[in-house]
């Protein structure tokens, strides 16, 4: 175990021109927090313009319904009420709701911003009223008279394949099966009917949502003379927003200005527009007021895609010594009623053989209807789901064969000489040592000692456990050239402006928006690091498209990936300016002087210009070269070559009470790659959140639909348990620093990574301990009750 | 209109009167009457914490009481807390361990740490996780947070 604890990183470790100063690599202070600490973020519900309206969406009642007819003429009467609209109203006055990431191969579905004919999920928008306060337009709300005419369900999707199942889009869509997307390479079903051992199960994953403490909201602004739309979201793509706003106002993209100040949390679930965005602004264009809405607690567990459910039918062919030789995965992934603005999540393909060397390997994604709200993207983007089929499995796999669950990890893991592969799924991991992470992590944990004891119950009575679970996880994506195969709306790159002003410092200028992830100090960091002024002369502005170059937005793991090569560049060139114009003025070479805080100076005599100094004459044309340009700005655009995959082995020491079922995670050790760390503080940061948002998947959190009514059961913050503070396991967090070789930086994505592996380690632990109770564990969440019903069943 | 009551209520120091509708809560009137947007709403249902502020010195849910109940209190908002441009040292331990990310929830712990730490009194990171269950956080995991308070408690413990 120590030589390979010791092996040092191969791949990506000599890569020339890695720029590598003093600001990246360290925890310097966050740009963001000064703001937040004294309660001076802007998020959306903080702004509050002169004049402005508020809006109420009222919501379908029904999973599935045909709307008879609607009333709304005691509403209109009613005092304060400005404005009231249905669906027939939007459907004239805008066009339908546009995707950002088409389910590849799907048709489009007209989702109009309210119900047209047919409800297809419970809080569905049916009618939107504004009135001058929220609570007149609630109330409001109850006196419109809606007739509905419920038909058949279905919540299931298993049984929503089924051909007598009731069809959520029968024109468009048969047999609710939006499409099926195949994946693979090789000939696993020869290698299946020739393999020593096959292992395979069907693995549940739970509907759940990110639950952002800020809900969504919008505040809408027309100006018709300047024909100015001025929309303030909470959203984590704003020039995305403006792109779909403007396709389903009919506006041009010109007329239409979005912010995106503070968001509190996104996690996926702000990415792009909503039937409420463009009911604000459809109103606001009419009665030429500002309108705003503030989801509350309640619509947001209905009306905000909730994420994740599938079912994985997975399986696993091997030798007899534990050697993997083929894996296929066929799964339902659930869509909801309508496509979200994210589809359903497609990582779940992408990433199916995990660190494994398997080149005989299919996976096919089945994208299914059903009458609940629609999924969108949340945080793993479908990584979780099929990490939970997958480790569970491998687990299973060395318990029939008698061997030792980190034996066939460690056999079967791609070695660092083997990267870059390319997986049956067509993806390319670039580089890593994924047995190093996987052997510190069992370090860590004690795994040793834990197999040394023996098994039986401890001195409590209760039975320990340790489990596995490793994974490689996608960061980022590949260039706009693959995205335009599968019809996505945005491109693969970032840009960033940069901007010297006459106080000596650097304006930067991003549409990329701040909902925790630290974007503006990274992007700081880098400025700095490679301009060569101080940290605190970087100010960053984000988030609003009037004053940030075209992006593409915070998601996938992506933002630093991208942003990194504009923000050297965009650097480089300033800095480059710069220093010739500070040597005009110093009289010198611009080899002979350099930038030192916040002067420039030579290098010979030390003599120097401060940067304000050397940023007037710039900015007023006075006293630069004749050859040059008055004027000091750069702007940047970069677009990563490939994805870049991080990697890791978590690790989750459980105690179980086999009579009540009753569990406990004691430990728990992730060990983890994200590439270069510009921020570490950062890191752990977003590392540790997720880990926490993963752990709540994995131990409870749930979104329940009643089969027989179809409705949620469970959608308020009273009954959806996220993590509070002393639910919170212990967590170690180990890292290891593989430089990536396809990013500026050699960085990999971070912000996701912790929802991966939480479930799959806490189950493979319980199974762990239990193994002589025969329990195996397929389902999430996982519960005391999931966990007493499994060893009933064993012992029968 | 009718359903208007007076209230007179000492917010951060300064005496404030105004009249408000009967059915707004504590929060709206913080943030929509009176502009101090720090105090936050996330779930209007007393569960989520975001909207914690101080009465009387005491922690409380803002979101749970009407503005006209607040009549005759003394408010605290985190935006007493900082002095100018200077972090208090309940805000700078959050900065230094890394206790927000998002920061929606960050009024919402500091306030209840706030309360926390005028008992005097050094609490054990298990202690602390329990005191601040009634505040939600998404972003961090909370083990910024727990580390910033007990910095805190340790340094302010009489
Ligand atoms: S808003 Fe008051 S507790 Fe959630
Ligand atoms: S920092 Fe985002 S919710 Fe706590």
């Amino acid at each position: 175990m120590t030589e390979t604890l010791e092996r040092r990183p191969t791949v990506g470790e000599e890569r020339g021109g890695q720029e590598r100063t003093s600001l990246i690599g360290t925890s310097a202070a966050r740009k963001e927090d000064d703001r937040l600490l004294r309660g001076d973020g802007r998020f959306t519900d903080d702004v509050d313009p002169l004049h402005v309206l508020e809006m109420a969406v009222g919501r379908s009642p029904y999973p599935h319904a045909r709307i008879v007819s609607i009333d709304v003429s005691a509403a209109l009467e009613f005092e304060g009420v400005r404005q009231i609209l249905v669906g027939a109203d939007v459907r004239r006055m805008s066009a339908p709701l546009t995707v950002l990431r088409p389910v590849p191969g799907a048709p489009k579905l007209p989702y109009y911003a309210l119900a047209q004919d047919v409800v297809r999920y419970e809080g569905e928008p049916v009618v939107s009223v504004v009135a001058t306060s929220r609570a007149i337009a609630e109330d409001a709300l109850e006196l419109i008279d809606i007739e509905y005419e419920p038909i058949p369900h279905v919540s299931d999707v298993i049984d929503a394949q089924d051909p007598e199942a009731p069809q959520i889009h029968p024109d468009l869509v048969e047999g609710n099966l939006m499409v099926v997307n195949p994946e693979g390479t090789g000939d696993p079903e020869a290698r299946i009917r020739s393999a020593d051992v096959v292992v395979s199960g069907r693995f549940r994953i739970n509907r759940v949502t990110g639950l952002p403490m800020e809900t969504r909201a919008i505040v809408a602004e027309w100006r018709p003379g300047a024909r100015e739309l001025t929309v303030h979201s909470s959203t984590q793509v704003p020039h995305l927003v403006r792109k779909q706003l403007a396709e389903v106002l009919g506006l041009a993209e010109s007329d239409i200005r979005a912010v995106a100040s503070d968001l509190g949390g996104a996690y996926g679930l702000k990415l792009g527009i909503y039937p409420e965005d463009v009911l604000a602004c459809l109103h606001a264009m009419a009665l030429r007021r500002p309108v705003k809405w503030v989801e509350d607690r309640m619509e947001f567990f209905r009306a905000t895609t909730h994420a994740r459910e599938a079912t994985h039918d997975y399986r696993i062919a091997a030798r007899s010594d534990g050697r993997i030789v083929a894996i296929t995965n066929t799964y339902a992934t659930d869509m909801g009623g309508w496509n979200s603005g994210f589809g359903s999540a497609q990582l779940s393909s992408v990433v199916f053989t995990g660190p494994y060397k398997v080149s005989d390997g299919y996976v096919e994604r089945r994208v299914v209807l059903t009458n609940k709200t629609p999924i969108g993207a949340y945080r793993g983007y479908g990584q979780p789901e099929v990490n939970f089929a997958c480790e569970r499995l491998i687990d299973q796999l060395a318990r029939k064969l008698g061997l030792d669950p980190l034996d066939v990890r460690a056999a079967n893991m791609l070695r660092p000489e083997d990267l870059p592969w390319r997986n049956p799924a067509g993806a390319v991991y670039d580089s890593g040592d994924y047995e190093r992470c996987l052997r510190m992590a069992a370090e860590a944990i004690g795994y040793d000692a834990h197999r040394a004891a023996g098994r039986g119950p401890r001195a409590d009575g209760r039975y320990v456990g340790i489990g596995l679970s490793s994974f490689v996880e996608r960061t980022g994506y590949a260039s706009a050239r693959f995205l335009a195969n599968r019809g996505s709306q945005y491109g693969a790159h970032e840009s960033v402006t940069l901007r010297a002003n006459r106080s000596g410092g650097i304006d930067l200028y991003t549409g990329v928006s701040t909902m925790g992830q630290s974007s503006e100090t990274a992007f700081a960091q880098i400025v700095a690091d490679v301009f060569g002024c101080d940290y605190d002369a970087v100010k960053v502005h984000a988030g609003d498209t009037a004053a940030s170059p075209l992006n593409t937005g915070a998601f996938a793991s992506r933002t630093l990936i991208a942003a990194s090569g504009a923000l050297k560049e965009a650097s480089e060139k300033l800095r480059d300016k710069t220093l010739r114009l500070a040597a005009y003025c110093l009289e010198a070479p611009a080899e002979d002087v350099e930038i030192a805080g916040a002067v420039v100076r030579r290098r010979d005599t030390g003599a120097s210009v401060t940067l304000a100094e050397v940023f007037s004459r710039a900015i007023t044309g006075q006293g630069i070269p004749p050859e040059e340009e008055p004027g000091l700005e750069s702007t940047s655009h970069f677009e990563p070559t490939d994805a870049a995959y991080s990697f890791g082995t978590a690790a989750a020491l459980v105690s179980v009470d086999p009579e009540t079922g009753d569990f406990d995670v004691e430990r728990f050790v992730m060990v983890h790659d994200c590439g270069v760390a510009v921020n570490p503080k950062i890191v752990e940061g977003q590392v540790r959140g997720a880990l926490v948002q993963g752990l709540g998947a994995a131990l409870g959190e749930e979104l329940r639909y009643d089969a027989e009514t179809g409705q949620l059961v469970n959608g308020t913050m009273m009954d959806y348990f996220a993590p509070a503070a002393p639910d919170v396991p212990p967590i170690e967090l180990l890292h290891t620093e593989v430089p990536s070789p396809v990013t500026t930086f050699g960085v990999r994505g971070v912000g996701e990574v912790g929802t991966i592996p939480p479930a799959a380690a806490i189950a493979n632990g319980i199974c762990d301990a239990l193994a002589d109770f025969g329990v195996e564990l397929h389902t999430m969440p996982l519960t005391p009750e999931v966990v007493w019903r499994a060893l009933q069943e064993a012992s029968r | 209109m009718a359903d208007e009551v007076a209230v007179t209520v000492t917010i951060n120091g300064e005496t404030v009167t105004d009249r408000v509708p009967a059915r707004m809560h504590a929060a709206d009137f913080l943030r929509h009457r009176l502009g101090l947007t720090g105090t936050h709403v996330g779930c209007e249902q007393g569960v989520c914490g975001m909207c914690t502020v101080l009465v009387n010195g005491e922690a409380v849910k803002s979101c749970l009481m009407f503005a006209a109940q607040l009549d005759g209190c003394a408010v605290e908002t985190v935006e007493s807390l900082a002095t100018g441009d200077q972090l208090n040292p309940l805000q700078q331990a959050f900065k230094d361990e890394h206790g927000l990310q998002c920061g929606f929830c960050t009024p919402g712990f500091l306030m209840t740490a706030t309360a926390l730490a005028r008992r005097g009194q050094r609490l054990c990171a298990a202690e602390i996780r329990e005191e601040i269950a009634g505040v939600l956080c998404r972003c961090t995991g909370y083990d910024g947070i727990v580390k910033a308070i007990a910095r805190h408690l340790d340094e302010t413990a009489v």
